[in-house]
């Protein structure tokens, strides 16, 4: 009998396990991971739910005990529904096994047989020939199967092919064919991904290709549990496939993360630049500094991701510059880092203030540093900080940050891709008002010297993915913290009774991109209720959320509408608005954090308006 | 532990029962739990444990302690 490596990973804590990633249970078997997942189950009971619903042509129940495995490491206590075999539309109606369910996400794991009959043709001739002219004919099918099911539910729609267990019909010649099938797949999987990102609010394509890919085709199927009980995987792929699932549900259970900061020596370059100096730091083309180049990269991969990067090391600051400045070899430059703390202070005061500067709660952070010390010093202070120890081998440094769960996005909007360069526009802002401070002069003349341009959009259905973002990631300033899944906010404003409205805000330095969201619930012809209004922390300080209630109340008075409601809903860390009713001449209703205004008797007061101009676009007439 | 206990082990713990529950009595029939999506689990777990390779013959035949103890006994060395 093998050695059971369980007392080794049992002895430790779930978070432990969770920050070495998973690659360590690749090597487990099947009882060693059942046991193990019993046992933190036992001593640290997940606390998050998930329920998960698995529509599917193959065997899906056997995944079961991985997906629980890594669902009790991310700590989510998962529910799983596996709807009866076969791609059964009467499970997407009221009444079906999934809708009682009530899934978060459902999952469909299908085979290209079933998604066009013609695929399934065992005529290998007609087959080449054909299939090119039955893609977009295939590609529609999915979606309106697709689309049933988006009638019924807001969860998160996650599609998955199961790749070919066969290899291309004409062997090694496939590639140099007219009709190759791996490039006829790459070009359904496109089509595939596309149309869903065009058409269907939170659905993803995920493309299981890439896992056997990753672990490789001899290692992914097991043809006996194929052919004997429709299972393709092999322990290897089951346990790959639920380890990328669960991340996908940890990313919409946890706080999104927002910022990695990262340490500088032994981390972005090997050595230690006050020691060795900028030419004996390795950062390179050969070894080890070529691994700290690809770390660097993948960093950068991760910028366009969405995700902020700050430094924070203990060095002279003109040192750590002059690597970031004059390195030939140094991939991020000081433009790519939004924030810095390059000083001799203790890391858990500069991570508290780089939450300040940035606006960001220390829950966002990904700290990422190669000393045991101070790693252990963060997770202990800082608990709401996930720590990411770089490994100790150089050769494992690129791809040490594969495996966090919360570095995986969803979807990618414009924000996200500039978000850096949004950052350090904000930087100059402050530098701006500090100047003005200096100089005496007073808020409303700082405010004016931004010129500021307020561009409010109501009901545009053209970025619903940073709306849903918004209420998903918006924290501080946040009235009632209700979140809602795209398709919610397309219903949102799609419906009469509900107006949704955005705004962005440009100024000198630049245009910030959407960061203000306000749902308002028509009650009545004259009477409306705030279901929610925030703002991104981005723009705090310009008075944009004076600016934009105004607008909106001036907007519903010029509707006809009198009776204006509306919700403080506190929570941790919205204390931000706790009087923001109370500013904009709301009555609050006793201590209920309801509040109303009466706008025939106090009507919006242009004089009260801050020095932004406005401009109001209705998309929806 | 002798091959009884590991084999009472594994079953136990891919059926998520007490080991206290198998004996070499035990069989599919008689096992709650053990069913047909169960077995294939137990098949891995088994291959994995004892480091041996099953063919899919072998998978309708081992559905019972006894005869999984008989496999392993004649087939790991």
């Amino acid at each position: 009998m093998k050695k059971n490596p369980n007392q080794q990973f049992a002895a430790q804590t779930r978070k432990a396990l969770k920050e070495q990633g998973s690659n360590w249970s690749k090597n487990l078997s099947f009882p060693e991971a059942h046991a193990l997942a019993r046992h933190l189950s036992e001593t640290e009971p997940p606390e998050k739910e998930f329920r998960l619903g698995i529509i599917h042509t193959y065997t899906s129940d056997l995944l079961d005990p991985w997906l629980h495995f890594h669902a009790v490491i991310q700590g989510i206590d998962l529910k799983t529904y596996h709807a009866p075999y076969g791609l059964n539309l009467m499970e997407s109606q009221k009444g079906s096994g999934l809708h009682a369910h009530a899934p978060d996400m459902i999952l469909f794991m299908l085979t290209l047989d079933d998604i066009h009959p013609e695929f399934s043709n065992p005529d290998p001739e007609l087959h080449l020939c054909q299939r090119n002219n039955l893609l977009e004919d295939a590609v529609k099918r999915v979606l309106e199967i697709l689309a049933m099911f988006r009638a019924y539910t807001s969860a998160r729609i996650v599609l998955t092919l199961l790749p070919p267990i066969m290899p291309p019909a004409l062997g090694i010649y496939d590639a140099q064919s007219a009709h190759s099938e791996n490039i006829w797949r790459a070009s359904l999987k496109k089509q595939l991904a596309d149309t869903l990102s065009n058409t269907l609010e939170s659905t993803l394509f995920f493309d299981m290709d890439q896992i056997l890919a990753d672990i490789g085709g001899f290692h992914f199927f097991d043809f006996r549990f194929w052919y004997a009980s429709r299972f393709p995987f092999t322990p290897l792929a089951a346990n790959e496939f639920a380890r990328r699932l669960v991340n996908l549900m940890a990313i919409s259970v946890y706080p999104k993360a927002k910022v990695i900061a990262l340490d500088a020596d032994n981390t972005l370059w090997g050595g230690i630049i006050g020691e060795d100096g900028i030419n004996g730091i390795a950062l390179g083309p050969e070894y080890p500094g070529n691994t700290f180049v690809d770390f660097q990269r993948r960093l950068l991969d991760l910028q366009k991701r969405g995700f902020i990067l700050a430094l924070c090391s203990k060095n002279n600051t003109e040192d750590v510059h002059e690597i970031l400045d004059n390195h030939p070899h140094q991939i991020l430059r000081r433009q790519h880092f939004a924030a810095e703390r390059i000083n001799w202070l203790p890391k858990v005061d500069n991570l508290v203030s780089l939450s300040d500067e940035l606006n960001l709660g220390l829950d966002s952070f990904i700290f990422v540093d190669d000393s045991s010390h101070e790693c252990d010093i963060i997770r202990s202070r800082l608990p709401q900080i996930e720590v990411i120890q770089t490994p100790s081998k150089p050769v494992n440094i690129p791809m040490c940050l594969e495996q966090v769960a919360r570095l995986e996005i969803l979807s990618l909007t414009e924000e996200d891709t500039l978000k850096t360069k949004l950052y350090a526009q904000e930087k100059q802002r402050k530098q701006l008002k500090q100047d003005a401070n200096a100089l005496g002069g007073d808020l409303n003349s700082y405010l004016a010297s931004l010129k500021m341009k307020m561009h409010i959009e109501i009901d545009s259905r053209k970025n619903i993915a940073r709306l849903s973002q918004l209420t998903q990631k918006t924290n501080q300033f946040n009235v009632t913290t209700r979140r809602y899944s795209e398709q919610q906010i397309l219903d949102f404003i799609e419906s009469d009774k509900w107006i949704v409205s955005s705004f962005t805000l440009n100024d000198i330095f630049g245009n910030s991109g959407i960061v203000g969201l306000a749902l308002f619930h028509r009650l009545a012809d004259e009477a409306i209720d705030i279901d929610n209004f925030l703002m991104s922390c981005r723009v705090i300080g310009r008075s944009a959320e004076s600016a934009f209630l105004y607008a909106m109340l001036d907007y519903f008075a010029r509707m006809g509408i009198t009776q204006v409601t509306a919700t403080y809903i506190p929570t941790q860390k919205n204390n931000l608005v706790v009087d923001f009713f109370n500013r904009h001449g709301f009555t609050p209703e006793n201590e209920t954090g309801h509040y109303k205004r009466d706008l025939s008797a106090s009507p919006p007061d242009r004089k009260l308006f801050p020095p932004i101009e406005i401009e109001i676009e209705n998309t929806d007439t | 532990m002798s091959v009884l206990e590991q084999v009472i082990h594994v079953v136990a713990e891919t059926l998520n029962v007490s080991p206290s529950t198998i004996t070499r009595e035990s069989t599919a029939e008689n096992t709650n739990g053990w069913d047909s999506l169960a077995h294939v689990n137990l098949m891995i777990a088994i291959e994995q444990t004892f480091d041996i390779a099953l063919d899919v013959e072998d998978f309708a035949k081992l559905n019972s302690i006894q005869s999984i103890i008989e496999f392993i006994e004649k087939n790991v060395t």
